[in-house]
């Protein structure tokens, strides 16, 4: 924000010098080529990709030369992966995981990140100190142990064991905290006067005032879950509970030789996820900046 | 619920019932911490105990027989455990020494440009949004030695000993390592652009202004000015950055499977205690690898957090 107003002196100053260019125009197109550069090494693989993916020959052999269009554009390969891998279930699949981790994860995390901002309760502190201490707890330390917990109860190749390890979480809990200490306890104390329950307290007035911290929290824990692999792999063994990572990655192994079919494959995968990114990119990238954190 | 002091109507009773309303007040915030408690301790403490548990102990059709520290012994004794270690601790470090300048010359730039940074950013952070597994397997055919992207286009520039990059295990430039290294930096330069930008836009500009007037050059305030402003955001890169290259499993497993192929060279930690546990069966080995790493990785927690993260947690208070 600061940085384009201070920039925005200069650009004024041209306007009124019309046949002028800037002062600093040599450094602004050197930068201007060196990051459309930078983009294009971005872009180019994902370009290939598709190009790769709509093209039958390329499972045969492939141009020596890269080529970013198609000698022979078809949906051939896209076909192909659809018959392979039950692409349509799958994607119901992650939908399923997604949607109610995502919304276990907000209604746990604003629930108890309510208690530990506005209640008083004795062991408050040592409890937000069990929440928090998940923090520092990286999954893989307790993956195997989950996996046989997962056996005994017998969940595995369920939705159960896709979804039960992820509704609660210490990061959440604490950004809801952080985020609700902020509102007034005079609105909340209003409310208790006119006779409303905590719960409802919660629901109608707490909810609706945390809406950006909600958006944020679902925004991370979609792409999280979205792109997770490693738990999938080892709870679903199934192709019916796959979910589109976890298919494309299996898919990608053992379709490998089949370029054409694993790029179609790889496309269908992300291009979703792209999509929803396209349209909310600004709330996507404010979200992973302001918390931090990364998928 | 009325209020409380209203002494005239409840007389006597004023004690009990406030005490009565304060336990029934707390009842309902147990109410409503009881079930994410509940699906933590489940599902996070219960499983992190027995991770410790099974450091400890081996499985024998008789039960499980104390073992005290020999699985940590044959841990620690296992060359592949100390490959694992070196190709994590390797990659992670090289990604980061690649990462921070090249992130800090692309964010420094995106800054001052006056047109178009929008849609560049979009553009850098599109890679973030790609699961791991779609980039490993998008860099499986770029990397191809024959017809890749990225080997063709060395061809068109006219290189004429063309590198084998995924099928070289060796420790050069142009091998596994390298290859998945440039990988990771691909797939992660935008997040590292976009933090550093935030970091960027908080100087304060009349530092700028105050250099100008005193005639500094451009290059002169970046050096002198920029860089010294970002070492936070530098340091809180370097710790996350830390974290996630500890725990890098999808790309490399979709790369090379569990074992790191070729020859082991891309097996990472958490690669070995999957290898461990669900390839070989050997659970024990497999905590006490898991142990290891949850180690690694408190330490450096820890020293994020006691070095600069309590001071930003103050600050937002």
């Amino acid at each position: 924000m600061m940085a384009e107003e201070a920039v925005s002196v200069p650009v004024a100053a041209t306007a009124r010098r019309r046949w002028q260019l800037p002062h600093d125009w040599r450094g602004q197109t050197a930068m201007g080529i060196a990051l459309i550069f930078g983009a294009a090494i971005m872009l180019l693989p994902f370009l290939w990709m598709v190009a790769t993916s709509l093209s039958r020959k390329a499972n045969v052999s492939m141009p020596r030369t890269p080529s970013f269009w198609p000698p022979d554009p078809s949906f051939f390969n896209y076909f192909v992966a659809t018959a392979n891998l039950p692409i349509v279930r799958l994607y119901l699949n992650s939908l399923i995981v997604v949607g109610v981790t995502t919304t276990g994860y907000l209604f746990f995390s604003a629930i108890a990140g309510y208690a530990f901002a506005k209640g008083r309760f004795p062991g408050k502190s040592i409890l937000f100190i069990v929440f928090l201490a998940t923090l520092f707890i990286p999954f893989e330390t307790r993956m195997i142990p989950l996996y046989l917990f997962m056996g005994h109860l017998k969940l595995t190749n369920t939705y159960w064991a896709l979804i039960l390890p992820f509704l609660a979480g210490g990061f959440g809990t604490f950004l809801m905290r952080q985020t609700i200490s902020t509102i007034p306890d005079e609105l909340i104390e209003a409310a208790r006067i006119d006779g409303a329950s905590e719960f409802r307290i919660f629901i109608q007035i707490i909810l609706p005032l945390c809406k950006p911290t909600l958006a944020t929290l679902a925004i991370l824990n979609v792409i999280w879950r979205w792109n997770d692999v490693l738990w999938p792999l080892l709870v679903t063994s199934k192709r019916d509970l796959f979910t589109v990572t976890q298919g494309l990655a299996l898919a990608g192994r053992s379709s490998g030789i089949y370029t054409g079919v694993a790029l179609a494959t790889a496309v269908m995968a992300i291009l979703p996820v792209i999509v929803a990114y396209l349209f909310l990119q600004r709330y996507v990238i404010r979200s992973v900046v302001s918390s931090g954190v990364k998928g | 619920m009325a209020p409380g002091p209203i002494p005239s109507l409840t007389g006597s009773g004023a004690t009990p019932s406030r005490f009565g309303r304060a336990f029934r007040n707390a009842i309902t915030w147990y109410s409503f911490l009881l079930p994410p408690l509940l699906l933590i301790l489940i599902f996070v403490g219960y499983p992190t105990l027995l991770t410790f548990r099974q450091s400890l102990f081996t499985e024998t059709v008789d039960g499980d027989v104390f073992a005290g520290t020999y699985h940590f012994q044959r841990l620690l004794t296992n060359a592949v455990f100390w490959g694992a270690i070196g190709n994590t601790v390797l990659l992670g470090v090289a990604f980061l020494v690649i990462i921070i300048p090249l992130a800090t010359v692309f964010a420094s730039m995106l800054n001052r440009i006056r047109r178009g940074a929008t849609p560049l950013k979009v553009i850098y952070f599109l890679p973030q949004l790609t699961s791991s597994v779609a980039v490993a397997i998008m860099f499986h055919y770029v990397f191809q030695p024959d017809w890749g992207l990225l080997n063709g286009g060395l061809r068109g520039l006219g290189v004429d000993h063309l590198p084998l990059w995924l099928s070289d295990p060796r420790y050069n430039l142009t091998g596994s390592r390298a290859a998945v290294t440039l990988l990771a930096v691909w797939a992660g330069l935008g997040y590292f652009i976009i933090v550093l930008l935030a970091g960027l836009q908080s100087i304060p500009t009349d530092l700028y202004d105050a250099a100008a007037i005193d005639g500094a050059s451009p290059v002169q305030s970046w050096y002198y000015i920029t860089l010294p402003s970002l070492r936070p955001t530098f340091i809180f890169l370097i710790m996350t950055g830390t974290i996630d290259a500890l725990s890098r499993f999808g790309d490399l497993w979709t790369l090379g499977g569990p074992g790191g192929s070729p020859a082991r060279s891309l097996q990472s930690i958490v690669m070995f205690m999957f290898q461990a546990g669900f390839e070989s069966s050997d659970f024990s080995l497999s905590a006490a690898s898991a142990v290891v790493f949850f180690l690694i990785v408190l330490a450096v927690t820890a020293v994020a957090f006691w070095g600069f993260l309590r001071r930003e947690f103050k600050a937002i208070r």
